[in-house]
């Protein structure tokens, strides 16, 4: 038994390692932010109206956020489904246009519409950081305040109506 | 032949020298670029200069191959550093750094793996398996 036992706990061990290595998607985004208040924030409205974009906007019963950019090829795709949001489903929603020029995000919003209510300016992306950005697109649904669910990249009609409208109805 | 080579070899020993030469200029030229680079991250410490070149070594560049902050030139690198630098101005501690980081981002942001539930078998599987085969080779034999 003596001889056997170490190998009996070395093979244990190497199913447990096995299990760490191979059953835990390595895809899958680490997040902690989801259920917090929102970070700190205050950034140049670039649409008509206030002069600031700032976190206490975000004070609704529940919103979106669209981090964005006129530069992303991506954005341009989930352009119809945000249009779409606000025209039926009327649900408020805000942008944050990530490492932009304002006179590219007028003529951007000119040719693909606007659904957004405030645009903040996050010129170095700082803010994007705050909030976990990896890129653009990436869209926060966000109740009260706090972090409810983040999607990474384009929104397109089945993730919404499947995944974030289900979410959104709950807490409007 | 004996002739021959005594003419090459000068050649060959001059073109060499040469090359010598036009590497040491390089090299020196290389070193007074850099020289000449203006510091993108000055600060008043030199403890705070060094907590941040530590961290940006031990930061992953999450959006690039196994990188870290500081080898990277891709733009979420740059502002991340940006961000690091902004920390240790604000008199933020490296604890608190890498916190906001993981937050963020995850643990995959911290190159060197912690110590906790969901690593404690990947630190642990080689000091187990080396003290089992010990025990099982040399002591129970």
């Amino acid at each position: 038994m003596k001889k056997v036992a170490p190998f009996i706990i070395l093979f244990a061990f190497l199913a447990l390692l096995g299990r760490t290595l191979f059953y835990t998607n390595p895809d899958k985004l680490s997040y902690s932010l989801i259920g917090e208040t929102i970070p700190n924030f205050q950034l140049p409205n670039l649409l008509f109206g206030q002069k600031f974009f700032n976190n206490k906007d975000l004070n609704n019963p529940v919103s979106l956020l669209n981090v964005w950019a006129s530069w992303c090829y991506a954005c341009k795709i989930e352009a119809s489904t945000l249009m779409q949001i606000k025209e039926k489903y009327h649900i408020p929603i805000y942008g944050i246009a990530y490492k932009d020029a304002p006179n590219e995000v007028k003529t951007w919003l000119k040719k693909y519409g606007n659904p957004y209510q405030l645009i903040g300016d996050d010129k170095n992306g700082n803010i994007a950081i705050d909030f976990g950005i990896y890129g653009t697109p990436e869209t926060f649904v966000i109740a009260q305040g706090k972090i409810i669910y983040r999607h990474v990249g384009v929104l397109d009609q089945k993730t919404w109506e499947t995944i974030l409208y289900p979410l959104v109805k709950k807490y409007e | 032949m004996n002739k021959l080579l005594l003419v090459v070899s000068p050649c060959i020993r001059r073109i060499s020298s040469l090359w010598i030469l036009c590497a040491l200029t390089s090299i020196g030229f290389a070193t007074e670029i850099q020289q000449k680079q203006p510091n993108l991250y000055p600060f008043n410490s030199t403890i705070d200069a060094k907590r941040f070149e530590l961290l940006i070594q031990e930061i992953r560049c999450i959006v690039c191959q196994n990188q870290n902050l500081a080898e990277s030139n891709a733009s979420l690198a740059n502002d991340l550093r940006n961000k690091i630098y902004q920390m240790i101005i604000a008199k933020q501690s490296n604890a608190e750094i890498k916190s906001y980081l993981v937050k963020r981002y995850g643990e995959f942001i911290l190159l060197r793996p912690l110590f906790n539930i969901k690593t404690y078998i990947l630190w642990l599987f080689p000091f187990v398996a080396i003290i089992l085969l010990i025990y099982r080779f040399y002591v129970v034999r």
